[in-house]
């Protein structure tokens, strides 16, 4: 097992090797001249040519590329063109940021689908069962950007329900930074009032980015659900007398554990992607808007970087995935 | 079991073809969520196709602007309401269906064209060859698609030839996966064993043994995927980065009509709701056929 | 209208339903202002992140904004029109022939933490500028040199110039003066550049409270501010920039009390605020001037007589129309707040039948052709004059090609003639008023720049221009200036646009807003804005 895991964990390394470079030579074809773009807009050629040099933007592609590698080695993953802050720095305040972001609407998709999954089961093709099922449907067809503004418009614009965006109101003192997850942050600090002022921030960001793993997750449960509804020994149990419903519901939620979780695998990049278009609606500091504004500007060391992090908590969540299968189904165990 | 046998099932005498059909399509009916589907996309092309003709303000289509009757509410004249240089929403989200059809038909065609034939090397070679193909595949498919299509759009620069070429290099992948896992799976078939056996070329076992048994997931996903790419395009354009005016695109709309919420809330609801519709369209009419031809993949 | 706008509603209270149940409690801030520790703090919501606060390094509208409040320098641009007033420096004088100018510092002015800000540190910070040669550098690059800035006395500072240059103290205002000892305590190897990022070192009216990078940005008002402030309110405490990067939430928050000022929005969004009783907005003319640069070197619009037909033909109506009448059409190229600025007589309008006589002088009679127009891709204003264009051109049988591009892409187009597009939608807002600073704009000093995409290179322009700009008497300027915006109209390199008027939206309880055409769009100044709830 432990060999195993290793083994994944360096061909993990060695895909991340080559998406850092399919990256790096898409963001480099641009043809922006980032060096002018650092120099601000009344920069003399002479400035630009200074900067230029000092980037070392005049060497030749793959030479920047072996740089870099040898700077990501050292932990150095560049600095923005724009900002000239380091993008470790940037990194260290956004990723959290975002990952907050994903487990709050991976607890949404989770929270709400799974009960509602069932739910569909028991009220098998009545009415109950439709509107879920459209809910399910709707979850991946719905563009989440346009969600986010219809939610940000009814519930916030309009009804004054929740936070318009941000992570925290405007003066709300920000807890010490430990982990970099806020609600987690102020716990920590004892604050609950902030925790939870931080969590209703992510309520409508969390929505919109949970929808379509929510579809899949009610999917899931309502196909498992029905199952075990069919099967002998429930029938046995019912005839028995056993308060029925909660025997099938554990019955039905235990065999709906595996399936649920080989959904977030599978829905997590799309959540990832997501954040792109939720967080700008939002105004949500974290990585996906960091990414489009570095892809509007063509700073491209964070655009490397980001592509690089998004991809490794990627393939880092389907290997935790992949494991929890092997802990939870003894078949599985092998094929790792 | 003779080899002569195997080769009866593949190919099917014509009438049992007719009942094949028959049979397909009793499963299609009765679902109605895969007639819904079906609905809206056969609605969808029907307005792809004659919109032009159909529309109150065809020149608002092209760019025709109308700056004293900007902003205007829904009424009788304007269905959807006037835009923020006075062109009618209606006439451009009923225009904007044809650049959506054109964009999911290009990206999911190219994937297809790059993915299929990739994924059916990868399936019947060993060795180094497919060792390289799945590794590229899986370096692809190791980043959520939406942020490598904006970086390569980011680089090439925005406008709708550009997103869709972003879409279709974040696309195959997906391909290769499906065809390669399904050639493994046919490859060791007896009668595919036995065609090989008899030295048949690879290609004729190719064309006439493992492709016939890739289409029904192809068209499946290709189905489901034309809804992803129609989505995909319209994030792109929401974010700045895919079609450029005047051409009308849904996305690129409500990324101009999120400045005018609240107060002109018609701007990005009616084309919002159009992309929800033919997205939901092809997923439905995809999650139909996957069941009428591919019966075991049903979950 | 009215009945429409509230039908939605009916659909939000279900959603609303559900919510409410689940809602621990609604965060409504107090409609009124933000109070820190009983002093109140006013909230501007902008859309431009800033990028760090370093006055040597690169400055946008947000930085500069930032800037203005940290720091102070020797003098300060203020009022409309806008005047450059005695800040740190009391008083200066020139040498006849120009090239000596002399400050003579306010002994009062101090640093955030109490050191005196002395001629030392001035000489300091200009050559700390112009080593690191990034930022506003190139307004002095070639005339001075960093060894001819010297302190004379503890108040006293001294620049030699190597040639005259009359609008050498239009540009100082940009120029902030750091305090030395904190710069030189976090130094590094880069001259502090990274310590600078997030961190000040200046003498000005409010002094940095937190930088929380793509979010939010506080400063805290400096009780002690040697000048003092113009306004009686002990209970001002600060200013929080923050960002809120789409104008519909912006604009909610400024009606909801969550922000006290919003910038950058839309001409509808503002007129939609006009009937609100809490909000003001209003208007002032800018100095900002939006143009459509042609390619006078390549392509179609190297002949001037297609330059002329497509001046002629465009709907400068439609510019006016897409702004609800906040613009102003441009007279000449210079804009009205420009010194030597005149009316131009023969400035085009829209007038197809003369159009269409230039046309007849070129290879297209008849039109036919299509002409590409790049612009900054997500920017609703120029978006709309290309819709416009679009429209106007179809009269003389041109199509034209909208191509969005984004900043560095565009301004990477416009620094080649082989690139530099037909077309090229540029807002400019000179950093002085100076008339050189228009004039340059149309000299070759400029090519590569994105406001110099027209590649004009007229021997009799260009001499006129460098001529006025080493004269240093404006009696005799003032009659060159008029010589150089007829000629440049002669020349047509781009569609003269128009100057719009800048807006500027706050809750009533915000005072002392005072703009000046010389800042951007959006540019605050901190120094006299104060709220009174």
């Amino acid at each position: 097992m432990i060999r195993l895991i290793i083994r994944r964990l360096v061909l993990m390394v060695f895909m991340l090797i080559g998406l850092m470079a399919i990256v790096f030579f898409i963001a480099n074809i641009a043809p922006g001249d980032p060096a002018r773009l650092a120099a601000g807009p009344d920069a003399t050629n002479e400035m630009v040519e200074a900067i230029r040099l000092d980037r070392g933007l005049d060497e030749p592609l793959v030479m920047r590329f072996g740089y870099y590698l040898a700077n990501l080695a050292q932990g150095d993953l560049g600095s923005s063109l724009l900002t000239r802050r380091p993008v470790l720095d940037d990194l260290a305040r956004f990723f959290p940021a975002t990952l907050e972001l994903v487990l709050v609407s991976i607890g949404f998709a989770v929270l709400l689908g799974v009960p509602l999954g069932m739910l569909g089961a028991v009220y098998h093709n009545k009415l109950p069962d439709q509107t879920i099922r459209i809910i399910a449907i709707s979850g991946v067809a719905l563009p989440m950007f346009w969600l986010g503004l219809m939610l940000q418009w009814y519930l916030s614009l309009e009804l004054d329900l929740f936070p318009l965006g941000g992570r925290l109101g405007i003066m709300t003192p920000r807890p010490e930074t430990i982990t970099g997850l806020m609600t987690v942050d102020a716990l920590l600090a004892g604050d609950f009032d902030i925790a939870r002022e931080a969590l209703w921030h992510m309520v409508l960001p969390g929505l919109a980015l949970s929808f379509p793993a929510l579809a899949s997750i009610i999917r899931v449960n309502r196909a498992e659900m029905l199952e075990t509804l069919d099967k002998d020994y429930i029938l046995n149990a019912r005839a028995q007398g056993i308060g029925s419903f909660r025997i099938v519901a554990a019955y039905a939620l235990k065999n709906a554990i595996l399936p649920t979780l080989a959904m977030i695998g599978l829905r997590f990049g799309w959540m990832l992607g997501g954040t792109v278009l939720v967080e700008g609606v939002f105004d949500y500091p974290g990585l996906g808007l960091y990414a489009t504004k570095a892809a509007i500007r063509s700073d491209f060391d964070p655009i490397v970087a980001v592509t690089l992090v998004l991809g490794a908590s990627f393939m880092v969540v389907n290997l935790l995935i992949d494991l929890a299968y092997a802990a939870l189904d003894p078949r599985v165990r092998a094929q790792i | 079991m003779s080899v002569a046998d195997n080769m009866e099932t593949v190919a099917v005498t014509r009438p049992d073809r007719w009942r094949e059909y028959r049979r397909m399509w009793a499963t299609f009916s009765r679902s109605y969520s895969a007639l819904l589907g079906l609905g809206l996309v056969s609605a969808f092309l029907i307005l792809a196709a004659i919109g032009p003709w159909i529309v109150p303000f065809p020149e608002d289509a092209l760019g025709s602007i109308h700056l004293e009757r900007k902003l205007q509410p829904p009424s009788a004249t304007h269905w959807f309401g006037t835009d923020e240089v006075g062109m009618d929403i209606y006439t451009r989200v009923i225009i904007g269906a044809r650049t959506t059809l054109w964009i999911g038909l290009t990206v999911t065609i190219i994937a297809v064209l790059i993915g299929v034939p990739l994924g059916l090397v990868a399936g019947m070679s060993d060795g180094w060859l497919r060792e390289v193909i799945m590794r590229v595949t899986d370096v692809f498919l190791s980043i959520p698609g939406l942020i490598l299509a904006i970086a390569i759009v980011g680089a090439l620069g925005p406008g709708i030839l550009n997103a869709m070429v972003a879409l279709s290099l974040v696309w195959w992948p997906g391909y290769v996966r499906l065809v390669q896992a399904k050639v493994l799976s046919v490859r060791n078939e007896t009668y595919v064993e036995a065609a090989q056996s008899i030295g048949a070329s690879p290609f004729r076992i190719v064309f006439l043994h493992v492709l016939p048994n890739c289409t029904s997931p192809i068209v499946v996903k290709a189905s489901m995927d034309m809804g992803l790419a129609i989505l995909g395009a319209a994030s792109l354009g929401f974010l700045g980065l895919g079609a450029q005016p005047p051409y009308p695109e849904w996305g690129a709309m409500i990324s101009i009509g999120k400045n005018y919420l609240p107060d002109w809330w018609w701007y990005s609801l009616f084309p919002g709701l159009a992309i929800y519709l033919t997205v939901l369209g092809f997923n439905l009419l995809g999650d139909g056929l996957r069941d009428m031809l591919d019966p075991k993949q049903r979950s | 209208m009215k009945m429409l706008s509230r039908l939605p509603n009916l659909l939000a209270a279900g959603v609303a339903a559900i919510a409410l149940n689940t809602a621990p409690v609604a965060f409504n801030p107090a409609n009124a202002a933000e109070l820190v520790d009983n002093k109140l703090y006013m909230v501007i919501a902008g859309r431009q992140e800033v990028g760090h606060l370093d006055p040597a390094q690169k400055y946008d509208v947000a930085i500069r904004m930032m800037l203005q409040g940290l720091y102070d320098g020797l003098v300060k641009y203020e009022g409309n029109p806008a005047e450059i007033k005695p800040w740190l420096a009391d008083s200066w004088s020139t040498s006849d022939d120009g090239l000596v100018w002399t400050f003579k510092l306010n002994p009062s002015a101090t640093f955030h933490d109490g050191s005196p800000v002395d001629a030392d540190a001035v000489v300091y910070s200009f050559q700390r500028t112009m080593e690191i040669n990034e930022g506003p550098a190139w307004m002095l690059d070639g005339f001075v040199n960093p060894d001819n800035v010297k302190a004379v006395d503890a108040t006293t500072v001294e620049f030699t110039l190597d040639r005259p240059y009359a609008a050498f103290l239009s540009f100082l205002p940009w120029w902030y003066v750091v305090n030395p000892a904190v710069i030189e305590a976090n130094k590094g190897d880069d001259f502090g550049k990274s310590y600078l990022l997030e961190n000040a070192a200046g003498s000005g009216p409010y002094k940095l409270e937190r930088f929380e990078s793509g979010s939010s940005y506080a400063v805290s008002r400096n009780e002690d501010y040697w000048k003092g402030f113009p306004y009686e309110n002990d209970r001002m405490g600060g200013v929080i920039y923050r960002l809120v990067r789409e104008s519909s939430a912006q604009r909610a928050a400024l009606i909801k009390g969550e922000a006290d000022l919003v910038t950058g929005l839309g001409p509808e969004e503002r007129t939609a605020l006009m009937d609100n009783d809490d909000v003001l907005v209003s208007t002032l003319p800018s100095l900002t001037s939006f143009g459509l640069k042609m390619n006078t070197k390549n392509g179609i619009t190297a002949d001037v007589n297609i330059r002329k037909a497509l001046a002629f033909a465009y709907d400068y109506e439609s510019f006016t129309q897409i702004l609800n009448g906040e613009g102003k059409l441009q007279t000449s190229p210079f804009t009205d707040a420009i010194k030597g600025y005149t009316p131009i007589a023969d400035m085009p309008t829209r007038d197809i039948a003369k159009a269409k006589e230039y046309l007849a002088k070129t290879e297209y009679p008849d039109g036919g052709f299509e002409v590409d127009y790049v612009y900054v891709e997500g920017f609703e204003l120029e978006r709309q004059m290309g819709l416009s264009m679009i429209d106007a051109f179809r009269d003389i049988n041109v199509t034209v090609k909208m191509i969005p591009a984004t900043w560095p892409n565009m301004v990477a187009m416009g620094s080649d003639v082989e690139t530099s597009p037909d077309l090229l939608a540029i807002f400019t807002t000179p950093v002085s008023t100076d008339p050189d600073a228009v004039a340059i704009q149309y000299h070759p000093a400029s090519h590569g720049k994105y406001f110099g995409s027209h590649f004009l290179d007229d021997p009799e322009l260009v001499a006129l221009i460098e001529a006025a700009r080493n004269e240093t008497d404006w009696a005799k300027r003032e009659p060159m200036y008029h010589e150089i915006q007829q000629k440049i109209v002669d020349l047509q390199p781009e569609i003269f646009g128009m100057m719009r008027n800048r807006g500027t939206t706050h809750r009533k309880w915000v005072k002392g807003y005072a703009d000046s055409p010389i800042r951007m769009e959006g540019e605050i100044d901190f120094y006299s804005v104060h709220l009174e709830p």
